[in-house]
Order: structure tokens, then C-alpha cells, then sequence
């Protein structure tokens, strides 16, 4: 590991600063399971660690009428047991208890998760000077990307790996940002960029601003949500593929409906032509072996990972099957 | 003449075992660094570096987390218990009678982290199914697979801990 | 019925106190008065010439010690194939050069301050390719190890299949496998003068003091290997070249170094289960009786030979003796690529060979008709081996993985291990059909054999001390299969005292007597028979030094937990401890060199898996599995059944989800990490029971026979004959992961579904 320097900033504003002078070698922590990894590979060198977990008030979850906060700092562990989300926001819940292992999630925060890096073994790799590190060559392109992209990927085909990500996407979350001159906030779904935005970066963070925390509305009493992930092994495992739903169900019909991709494209990916198909459809009458099918309809599989498109199809064919027959 | 990269240096108090250590760390150091090489706690081990085996497991307030993946800086002013505070050879706990009796483990390298997972849950779930088990116990690996020894431990724990 | 004082008992392991509070010391927790940390620089490049190495900048950096390169490295060999370091590098990962500095940062800093010049060479990553003629070359003498396979035949192959009503054949592929013993490889050198102690991660302390002695050009005796608790290895840390630099490092900085792998230096610098391509030929009466067995193995050692031939052969095993057949044949083809190497890991070779074969023998059952269980019961070999003539003269030795037939088992309990194991999966009925309409259950079996035996020669002390305590010493390692327990018990047992009157001492190279590896499931056997035999000894002589003392005939006395007592008189005793001090220490060594004129001593099992396979997304879930072994009477059960599920579950990661991946284009490992090569966690743990045949062997110490390696063997063709009967489909590569079984069942089947 290459020295740098561990700054615990105290204050937003502070943070921001010292981010934003020391850019681009400076990089935020927070749990740090991921950057730490990302530094001992020798795939990032930093100067400086900006430390986010001084700050106050981004380690609390409110819950209101309005609906959900939650700070960038809470743990995936809180964020996986807390009661409210537990119970009005199943789909966040699962994500969360989906990640990793109980010693990353006690550690790995929200805005750690929703800001870690791809997990593409050519990223990974020093060995491999790839577009996301500034190289020329995408080395998954033809070979070799059994765990890549079959959907929304031009030059690099790199997964998005978070999947809390994906869950918050299908619950509307806003991503509230933050920065020494104050707030801006986005749907998340305007927060994650695909490498064809910006090939060094996951989103749309400028020097000196951090994901200060999340928020969610709240869902209608009429609303449920889940999220499935098919994994190599029964635990500890990135996303083969993922989906979550969020169905607001009243009378018997399908009111909304919010239908979102992970481990299968370069962001957490929505399917708006799903969303729209099932939105007017009666709950029994809903063809879920159709519904996963137009899901993937636009999949461009690369040469060893086709088996995604069937995976996908039947992931969202199964989140929907469980929503409706709730 | 070669420069000696720029490292930096900080004095922290690491709260372990109930015993704060002043202690002078390297910005870069790990939890687990800290732990084997300054304190010569050696229960944790260095099984990847990387938070993907647990073998480094130690409770920080409470919590198993990865001491590896953690930098000791993170950790300054907070409680830390590592497996050499639950008891000697001579000594051992409920939990660790039960692991020998039920013969939990093989090599030995990955079992301090079991150790630790397993303490924190029962310290949380006097009771735990199969399930909790496996849940609990599922970020430590054990490359010898003595996973159906550890599970019929950690119920053996639970069980002679209620009586 | 005999009975035994702690023989069959569950004694609790011996080692797990210290390791269940973190007492116990692995090599890397070895900490010595100024020492130093070191690193290694590998190849980034899969085949290179390196034309020069310049380490000044490396040097000059404040508190480097000592460096090391190709150029100016002692010239002796780690290995037949292998120099201390190599002007040549032959994968990406291959040590080049290392530094010593006072820390892990400034070496790892010093590390990026050397210079190499490579010069590139053409390079091949796969097996089946670099036997092509126009591959590229490894080395001057070609790919191929030998220039020709290994191939071993009883009888015709020619005339068997022209009895055959029906041939059948596949072929099967299993990928490189890390061992990736949770413990990376670690070693300590320090000097004395001209004396050297080295601290490692080893299963025998004796074989790296010759090795080191060899390649350091020093002699064996100033050479001091000492084992500390080992991380484990199941074969994959046999090397010797990490200790070598070590100690080539610690001489020129005059001071104590240790060098500690990272974890993707163990992954890609550590032995493999090496990567198979094999296709088995049979013929079969319309009856199912087996007429010949013809099976090619290309296997593939990676860049260095390490224990390569050993392994080809065991991948026909079962080829050649699990059926009885007159015919057989086994062609093994060793290749070199320009990739991690291969080595021991766990039943060398057998699970890749009993993965084909097995899998075949169910494809041939259903062609057939057969019940894939009443094929095995019609066809496997029986107590009195093979037919056909015994080749071995009568006054040699068998081999214990033997070709010829006529040559009789020590003893074989495989079809009680069939019997006993179906019934426990009620293999007669059909899997319960699961709720979910994707979901499909089946079941699935597959039998082996194994070359346990004798193992080398070995030698055990066992000593009565002066304060009257008991002692064995031996320099086997316990690498975690549990000789460290079992030992004192055969000692116990043997001598007539407690489990926990006999204390031990193992591993190290100076103080205890030369044990061979911890290896190819011998250590029972070989050392538990020397350990035996020194008991005996020592317990004799005990006897005869009291008899004058209780003024009786040794005749008259008998061993207890205290000491020796007159059987008529109890009364007339004398203490342990009253006896050590009235004629001293006592001492006897035992040297044997285990082995069977008469007899073949070989494992058997037969393991049942019941699977659920999820036909949406690929996912195959065990939910039940059967693991029924002979492995001769079982000396502490508790430990046994730990070491049966625990390579059972170590192999349904083979079976499921592991694999190395090296990309072809240069040569890289791809997932040199447990996050991406994905071994099995707790909760892939399926429920399992574990039986064991009622059989004592006849030859075998108390009975036993091998026991370490055998549950790896029955595990991919289990599995993969279950998944076959629950969705009809067949995957003949491993691992059965989500992508290659939704991909088949598209293929084979057709199904859109």
C-alpha cells in the first residue's frame, strides 16, 4: 500500500474542502471496505482520505409521513434490520441483507455502497490497462465477461455491483449530495452515469461532494416491494443478475410499477417498457413469462454471458410472480 | 538516491480488550496490522486482506467487522475485543468448550474468526436456530469445511449456555 | 469383540485448545528479534526471458537489507524443474526477484523500484492446445512431460471392446482448482554461523530440511526445519522455493527474515488441482457386464512439473482397478503451459478421473436399462482385485495403485459402502417433486477407489521420561487432518495408558525422527504403524525394567495409567515417575517401511446426492447428501466424520463453483481471490451423514486405513449423475455453474423455458 494521508474531517464543509483541493488523488472514506480494497490493488493511488464518519447527522434514519431518510453513514447491517424499512420497504431491506457478509454490512455504509467501483476482474487487475482506468481497450469485449453487462453497455461492459442501489431505484429514491457551498439533490436514477457519460466514474459526483444521505417516499398503503438476486454460491456473492419491484397495487390492478435491473448493465437499470406494460393490468392477468421477456428485449449478451437474458427474464418473471400473488 | 516515500504518522487510543493502548499507527495500517504487529495480537489472522475470508474477525463495539479491512484510524476511541480476551488454552469459555467437544474446527487458522462471529451472535441471540447459525457465520470461510463441526458447535454453545 | 481403551473413542483434538483462543503460533506469527520482511517481484508476463534486472534504485531506498535476483541467486534447484530464481519466467506470477527491508511498506516500496528487461516468448495457457504440434514451446524438450503419455495395461483393450455388445464414450473436462489454504504460504529463515532454522507452512519438516539442503548447497545437518501449526494445505504448499529466497535473503542481510504471501500470491504461486480433459471409452455386454475400459487423460501442470507424475497416474485409478474388467487401458498426457502450476491437492487426480468415469458408467446405465446402482453392484471390484495374473514377483511389495490383476485387497468393504449408502438416500425412490413448477429434484451416486496404503518409511520415538511422563515424537505435521491426536491415541493404546498420559512432540526437523509428508492419506498408516511398533517397544522394555525391581517376571506385569503393576497383586505397582528415576530415561525408536507383500491396501466409498436444481436461474442447491466410506476400522470418529464432511463440501466447490481463470490473451489469472473463486461458504453446507463400513483391515494399524483424501473423490460425479436425473440433462464441465446449466439445458433440450 502506498502512503497517504487519513483526514477525519468534522464538518461538511471542511470535508468538502479538503476533498476538493487535493483532487483528483483525494478520495472520500467512509466504512472503507471497498477504497481500502481498491488502494492494497494498487488500482487507485490516493493522497489524501477525506473521513466522512465525524459528521453529524448522517448516521440517523428518520421515518415520516414523507417517508424515509437515511444517512449516508448508516451501516447496510442497520439499514438491513431496521424495523420501518423492514416493513414498508422490503426491497431496501433485502438488498441490503444481500450484500456481502455480516462483517462487511457491520462496516459498509449506504453512500459507501452506492459509490463503490465495479468489480469487473479487468478493472480489478493492474495487469489490465483498461478504459476504466484510462486505457484503450475494453478486455471483456470478447472474451472473458461471463459477469459483464448484456444490457446498456457500448464500449466498457462493466456491472454496476451495488445492490441497494438497485432497490432504492425501484423505491424513487432522491440522492441527496453534498458539498462546501451546500445541498443538491437528484433522482437517483440521474445519479449513476454509464461509462459512455463518464468513463472514470460511476456518477455524477464533482471534486468535493459526497452522498450525504438518501430519501425515499413513502409508499402507498397499496404498495409492495421485493428484490431477488440469483448468485454462484448461496451467499457472499455479487449479483449474476438482480431485479427489484415496486408494485402499488389497488383494486386488483397494478397502479404503478417500477421494474429494476442489477448486475446486468453499467447503472442500475430501469425498464420503463416494463413499467409501463404492467401499469392497467389486472393482477391475474398478468402473463409474468411475458413480462420477464420484454424485460430483456433489448439485451445484447456478449460471448459468454447470454445465459443472463434467460437468468434476467426469469428473475423478473419470478419478482413480479411473488409481488402479485402477495 | 532513492526517496523514501512520504508516509504519515499519527498517535491514536486503541481501546482493546478493555486495555487503551496509546499507539503510534501509519495513516495506512490496517485494524489487523495494528493488532499482530504492534500489539503482537496474533489470534486475528491474515487470511486475505481484503474482508473476503474472515479471518481476521474481531468485535468493534460489539460488532464483527473485518480488522483487515479497516484502518486502525477508524477505530481510535472505540472498543475493540479480539479472541485473546475470551480465555487461555487453560481457561476456555462455554463457546470454545463447545467448538473442542464438538470438534469445530480442523487446520485452525480460520477459527479465531469463528470464534468472534459466534460470540457476537450469542452475545446478541441466546438462542439462535440453524439458519441464524449459517447467517451469522457466513463471512468467515473455512477452507478445510469443517462448516457441519462449527454449526453443531455453536448450537452445542447456545444450548449448554442456557442450561 | 476386542476392546480398546481410547482406539474408536472421539478424544477431542489435541491442538484445538491453543487455537480456539488464538494461542496458537502459524508460521507468520513467528516474530524474532530484528527481523526483516520480505517481497517478491513476479512476472507480470506469461513466458519471458529476463535480460537483466537492475536494483540499484531498490537498494539505495533506506532500510533495504538485501535483494536477490536471477543473476546473482545461489545456483542449486528447488526442484528438478526449478532453480532458486530463473533467468526465464514462465508465468504471470513466477518469482523473478525479492527484496528484504526492515517493513512490509518499504519492501513492498522497494519492490516497485526495480527494473526488469523482459524479452517476451511465445506462450500457450491451454492443455489440449500445447500438445498440438505447431503450439508454442515452454521449454526446449516440448510441452508434453516425457515426450510420450503415461500408459498402463492389463490385458487388451482391442479384445475387450470386440466383446462388447456396446461402446460407449465421452469426454469430460474439470478446471484448475486453488487449493487456497486459508493460511497463505509463510516462512521464516534466520542464520547462525553456518547454521540455518527455517520456520514454514509444511507438511514434513524433513523432506524441506533435504530439500533446502539441496538447493542452498548446505548441509543437511546445519539445517533446522521447524513446522508451526499449519493453515492447512491439502498438498498445494508443497514448494521449497519460498523458502530458499527466504533464507537466501536473511544471509545477506545477516539478519532473521520472513516473507508472508499475500492472498493472490497464494492463489496464483501456490499448487493447484490441476485442469483435466478426459475422455473414457467402454464396452459393456447387453447385460451390463463391463468388457473394457479405455481412458486419455491431458492434464495440465501449469508452468512446473512439481508433482505432475504422480497426479497423471492417479487419474486413471479408476479407470484401471474400480471395475472389474480383464481389459483397461489408461493413457495420461502431462502437459506444461504457461500457467500457475499444478501440484498435490487432495486425491491428486482421482476426482477428475472418477468425474468421467463415473458419470459415464450412468450414461451407460440408463442406455442400458441398468439401475445405476445395480450396474455399480454388478461390476465393481471385489476383495480379491482384478483378474489376471500377478506381475509382481511374490517376494515384493505391491504397489498400491496396481495395474495387474490377481493381487488381493488388505480388505474391501465398497459394496457395504453401495448397500448401506443407497439405503440412507432411499435410492429407490424418486425425489419428492418440489412445489415451485421450476424447481426439479434428483438423485445421484458415484463409487471410487483409492490409493490410500502404506505411505513411506517412517520412524517414531517414544520415550519414557525423567519426571515419568510419556512422550512420541515424530516429525509428521498435523496440516489439520488430526495425526496429532490420533497418534498419542495408537501410542496410548498400544502402551495400555490413557489418551492423555501420552504427550507428543511433531515436526521439527532437529529433535524429532524423520516422518515422511502428511500425504496421500498415509500418515495413519505409516507413521501410525511406527508409532504403533515404538509403543510396543517401549512398553517391552518398561516391563523388563520393573520386573527386577517388583522382583518378579516381566511375564507377571502389566502396564496401567500410573505405571506397572503385578497382575496377581495389584499391590506390587510402581509409578511412571518411580520408575524413571530408578533406571532413567528410557528411549526406543522404531523405524518401519510400511507396506503388503499379499495385499493391495486401498479406500473405497460410495457417495449419494440428492439435488434441487432451479431450471429459471441455473441454481443447483444440495439438499442431501450420503458419504459412505471404508476406510478400515475408524480410530476417532468424530474426527473422522469432520474430515469426511469437511472434503466433501471442499469439493462440492469444485463440483459448483470454483475454478481458476486464466485469460488467454496474457496469460493472467483472473480471480485470484475467495470473493471470485468462489469456495463454499456455511450456508452452502447441504445436510450430510457419514457412514463407515464395518471393516477392520487386516494390515492396517488397529485396522485402519486411509481416510484424509477418499471424500473428495466421489463428490462432481454425485452431483453431476443427480442434477442429470433431476433435468435430464448432462454438463460435462466443471464446475456446474448457473450459466453452464441454464446454457445446456437451452442446448440439449431445446426448452425456451
Amino acid at each position: 500500500m502506498k502512503p497517504f494521508k487519513f483526514e477525519q474531517a468534522t464538518t461538511a464543509v471542511q470535508a468538502s474542502q479538503t476533498h476538493a483541493d487535493a483532487a483528483p488523488n483525494a478520495r472520500f472514506i467512509s466504512g472503507g471496505t471497498d477504497i481500502l480494497g481498491e488502494i492494497k490493488e494498487s488500482v487507485l493511488e490516493v493522497n489524501i482520505l477525506v473521513s466522512l464518519a465525524g459528521l453529524s447527522g448522517a448516521s440517523e434514519i428518520i421515518s415520516s409521513d414523507l417517508g424515509l431518510e437515511i444517512g449516508a453513514l448508516v451501516t447496510l447491517a442497520r439499514i438491513a434490520s431496521d424495523q420501518s424499512i423492514v416493513e414498508t420497504y422490503p426491497a431496501l431491506a433485502q438488498a441490503a441483507e444481500s450484500v456481502a457478509t455480516p462483517q462487511i454490512r457491520n462496516v459498509g455504509t449506504l453512500g459507501g455502497n452506492l459509490c463503490q467501483r465495479p468489480r469487473c476482474w479487468y478493472y480489478r487487475s493492474p495487469l489490465f490497462d483498461c478504459l476504466k482506468k484510462g486505457g484503450e481497450t475494453c478486455f471483456a469485449s470478447d472474451e472473458g465477461n461471463k459477469y459483464h453487462a448484456i444490457l446498456g453497455a457500448e464500449n466498457c461492459h462493466i456491472v454496476h455491483p451495488s445492490d441497494v442501489a438497485v432497490a432504492l431505484l425501484a423505491l424513487d429514491a432522491t440522492v441527496v449530495v453534498s458539498n462546501a457551498s451546500g445541498d443538491r439533490q437528484m433522482p437517483i436514477g440521474d445519479f449513476f452515469v454509464s461509462p459512455d457519460v463518464n468513463m472514470l466514474a460511476e456518477n455524477v459526483l464533482e471534486p468535493g461532494e459526497f452522498v450525504s444521505k438518501v430519501k425515499i417516499p413513502k409508499p402507498s398503503s397499496g404498495t409492495r416491494s421485493v428484490y431477488l438476486k440469483a448468485k454462484e454460491r448461496q451467499a457472499y456473492d455479487f449479483a449474476l443478475s438482480s431485479v427489484a419491484v415496486s408494485l402499488e397495487v389497488r383494486d386488483e390492478t397494478i397502479t404503478q410499477a417500477h421494474v429494476v435491473l442489477g448486475g446486468v448493465a453499467p447503472v442500475p437499470y430501469s425498464v420503463p417498457q416494463v413499467d409501463s406494460e404492467l401499469t392497467g393490468q389486472k393482477i391475474r392477468e398478468v402473463d409474468v413469462q411475458a413480462i420477464g421477456q420484454l424485460a430483456v428485449k433489448d439485451a445484447q449478451p456478449l460471448s459468454d454471458n447470454s445465459y443472463k437474458v434467460r437468468l434476467t427474464a426469469s428473475m423478473v418473471a419470478r419478482a413480479v410472480s411473488r409481488l402479485i400473488s402477495e | 538516491m532513492a526517496q523514501l516515500p512520504i508516509s504519515y504518522s499519527a498517535s491514536i487510543t486503541l481501546n482493546v480488550n478493555g486495555t487503551d493502548h496509546q499507539i503510534e499507527v501509519d495513516h495506512r495500517w490496517t485494524l489487523l496490522r495494528v493488532l499482530r504487529d504492534v500489539l503482537g495480537l496474533t489470534g486475528a489472522k491474515r487470511g486475505c486482506d481484503r474482508g473476503e475470508c474472515g479471518a481476521c474477525t474481531v468485535l468493534v463495539d460489539g460488532d464483527p467487522v473485518c480488522s483487515c479491512s479497516m484502518l486502525a484510524l477508524q477505530v481510535g476511541g472505540r472498543q475493540v475485543r479480539t479472541v485473546e480476551g475470551l480465555g487461555d488454552a487453560n481457561s476456555l469459555n462455554v463457546l470454545q468448550e463447545a467448538f473442542l467437544a464438538e470438534d469445530g474446527g480442523q487446520c485452525g487458522f480460520c477459527t479465531p474468526g469463528f470464534i468472534m462471529s459466534a460470540t457476537a451472535l450469542l452475545e446478541s441471540n441466546t438462542d439462535p436456530t440453524e439458519d441464524e447459525i449459517k447467517a451469522a457465520l457466513v463471512g468467515n470461510i473455512c477452507r478445510c469445511n469443517a462448516y457441519g463441526r462449527i454449526i453443531e458447535s455453536v448450537k452445542a454453545a447456545a444450548k449448554s449456555e442456557a442450561s | 469383540m476386542t476392546t480398546f481403551k481410547t482406539i474408536g473413542k472421539s478424544e477431542p483434538r489435541r491442538d484445538l485448545p491453543e487455537k480456539l483462543t488464538g494461542e496458537a503460533k502459524y508460521t507468520a506469527d513467528v516474530q524474532l528479534p530484528g527481523m526483516l520482511f520480505g517481497k517478491i517481484l513476479r512476472s507480470p508476463h506469461p513466458h519471458a526471458r529476463i535480460l537483466s534486472i537492475n536494483v540499484d534504485a531498490a537498494r539505495n531506498l533506506p532500510g533495504v537489507r538485501a535483494v536477490v535476483t536471477p543473476f546473482d541467486a545461489p545456483k542449486g534447484q528447488v526442484a528438478p524443474d526449478m532453480p532458486i530464481l530463473d533467468t526465464e519466467a514462465r508465468y504471470v506470477g513466477d518469482e523473478v526477484a525479492a527484496v528484504a527491508a526492515d517493513d512490509e511498506d518499504l519492501a513492498e516500496a522497494a519492490l516497485s523500484l526495480i527494473e526488469v528487461k523482459y524479452e517476451q516468448l511465445p506462450f500457450v495457457t491451454d492443455a489440449v492446445e500445447a500438445i498440438k504440434p505447431d503450439a508454442p514451446q515452454t521449454r526446449p524438450g516440448g510441452n508434453l512431460v516425457g515426450g510420450k503419455p503415461l500408459t498402463l495395461i492389463r490385458g487388451s483393450v482391442e479384445e475387450g471392446f470386440a466383446q462388447a455388445d456396446r461402446i460407449f464414450e465421452e469426454t469430460y473436462s474439470t478446471p484448475a482448482q486453488a487449493g487456497a489454504a486459508l493460511e497463505p504460504r509463510a516462512a521464516v529463515a534466520s542464520w547462525d554461523g553456518d547454521n540455518l532454522t527455517v520456520w514454514k507452512s509444511t507438511r514434513g519438516v524433513h523432506a524441506d530440511q533435504l530439500a533446502l539442503s539441496l538447493a542452498l548447497d548446505v548441509p543437511r545437518g546445519n539445517i533446522r526445519v521447524m513446522g508451526q501449526n499449519m493453515g492447512a494445505g491439502y498438498g498445494t504448499k508443497d514448494e521449497t522455493r519460498l523458502g530458499a529466497i527466504t533464507a537466501v535473503l536473511a544471509q545477506r542481510a545477516g539478519r532473521p527474515v520472513k516473507i508472508e504471501l499475500t492472498r493472490q500470491e497464494e492463489f496464483v504461486a501456490g499448487r493447484h488441482r490441476h485442469g483435466t480433459t478426459t475422455t473414457v471409452r467402454m464396452g459393456v455386454k447387453n447385460d451390463g457386464t463391463v468388457t473394457a475400459v479405455h481412458a486419455t487423460t491431458i492434464m495440465d501442470t501449469g508452468a512446473y512439473l512439481s508433482s505432475g507424475p504422480g497426479v497423471i497416474r492417479r487419474a486413471g485409478q479408476g479407470a484401471l482397478y474400480l471395475y472389474r474388467c480383464a481389459n483397461v487401458q489408461y493413457d495420461g498426457y502431462l502437459t506444461y503451459t504457461n500457467t500457475p502450476s499444478g501440484g498435490s491437492y487432495r486425491a491428486l487426480g482421482a476426482p477428475q478421473g472418477h468425474f468421467a468415469l463415473e458419470s459415464l458408467a450412468d450414461t451407460i446405465s440408463e442406455a442400458l436399462g441398468i439401475d445405476p446402482l445395480e450396474f455399480r453392484l454388478k461390476n465393481h471390484v471385489g476383495l480379491e482385485g482384478q483378474p489376471g495374473e500377478r506381475v509382481t514377483p511374490a517376494n515384493e511389495v505391491l504397489d498400491t495403485q496396481p495395474v495387474e490383476g490377481g493381487v488381493p485387497f488388505s480388505s474391501n468393504g465398497l459394496r457395504e459402502c453401495l448397500q448401506r449408502g443407497s439405503e440412507a438416500i432411499d435410492w429407490g425412490q424418486p425425489s419428492e417433486r418440489p412445489e415451485s413448477g421450476n424447481l426439479r429434484r434428483g438423485k445421484g451416486m458415484g463409487m471410487f477407489i483409492y490409493r490410500g496404503g502404506a505411505g513411506g518409511r517412517s520412524i517414531a520415538r517414544m520415550r519414557l521420561e525423567s519426571d515419568g511422563s510419556l512422550r512420541l515424537l515424530t516429525g509428521l505435521m498435523d496440516v489439520g487432518e488430526g495425526s496429532l491426536t490420533v497418534m498419542p491415541q495408537i501410542a496410548a493404546e498400544e502402551l495400555g495408558v490413557g489418551y492423555g498420559q501420552v504427550l507428543v512432540t511433531f515436526g521439527d526437523s532437529e529433535t524429532t525422527p524423520e516422518a515422511p509428508l502428511t500425504a496421500g492419506s498415509t500418515a495413519t498408516f505409516s507413521t501410525g504403524t511406527a508409532t504403533k511398533e515404538a509403543a510396543r517397544q517401549l512398553k517391552a522394555r518398561i516391563i523388563e525394567v520393573v520386573a527386577p525391581l517388583l522382583d518378579t517376571e516381566p511375564s507377571n506385569l502389566q502396564i496401567t495409567d500410573d505405571g506397572v503393576e503385578h497382575i496377581q497383586y495389584p499391590e506390587r505397582s510402581v509409578s511412571f515417575a518411580q520408575i524413571a528415576e530408578s533406571v532413567g530415561e528410557i528411549e526406543v525408536e522404531a523405524a518401519i517401511s510400511p507396506g503388503s507383500r499379499d495385499h493391495v491396501i486401498n479406500s473405497f466409498g460410495a457417495h449419494f446426492a440428492e439435488v434441487e436444481v432451479d431450471t429459471d436461474t441455473g441454481q443447483v442447491r444440495v439438499l442431501r447428501y450420503i458419504a459412505a466410506h471404508d476406510s478400515g476400522r475408524i480410530l476417532n470418529p468424530k474426527l473422522a466424520i469432520n474430515q469426511v464432511e469437511g472434503g466433501v463440501s471442499q469439493m462440492l466447490g469444485f463440483t459448483l463453483s470454483e475454478q481458476m481463470l486464466t485469460d488467454p490473451r496474457n496469460g493472467v489469472t483472473l480471480n485470484a481471490s475467495f470473493l471470485e473463486h468462489k469456495s463454499p461458504t456455511v450456508q452452502d453446507f447441504p445436510e450430510m451423514q457419514v457412514l463407515f463400513a464395518d471393516v477392520v483391515d487386516p494390515v492396517g494399524p488397529f485396522g485402519a486405513k486411509a481416510l484424509g483424501e477418499p471424500p473428495s473423490i466421489g463428490v462432481a460425479p454425485a452431483v453431476a449423475n443427480a442434477i442429470y436425473n433431476a433435468i435430464g440433462v448432462r454438463i460435462r464441465d466443471l464446475p456446474l455453474t448457473p450459466d453452464r446449466v441454464l446454457n445446456e439445458i437451452e442446448a440439449q433440450r431445446g426448452d425456451s423455458q
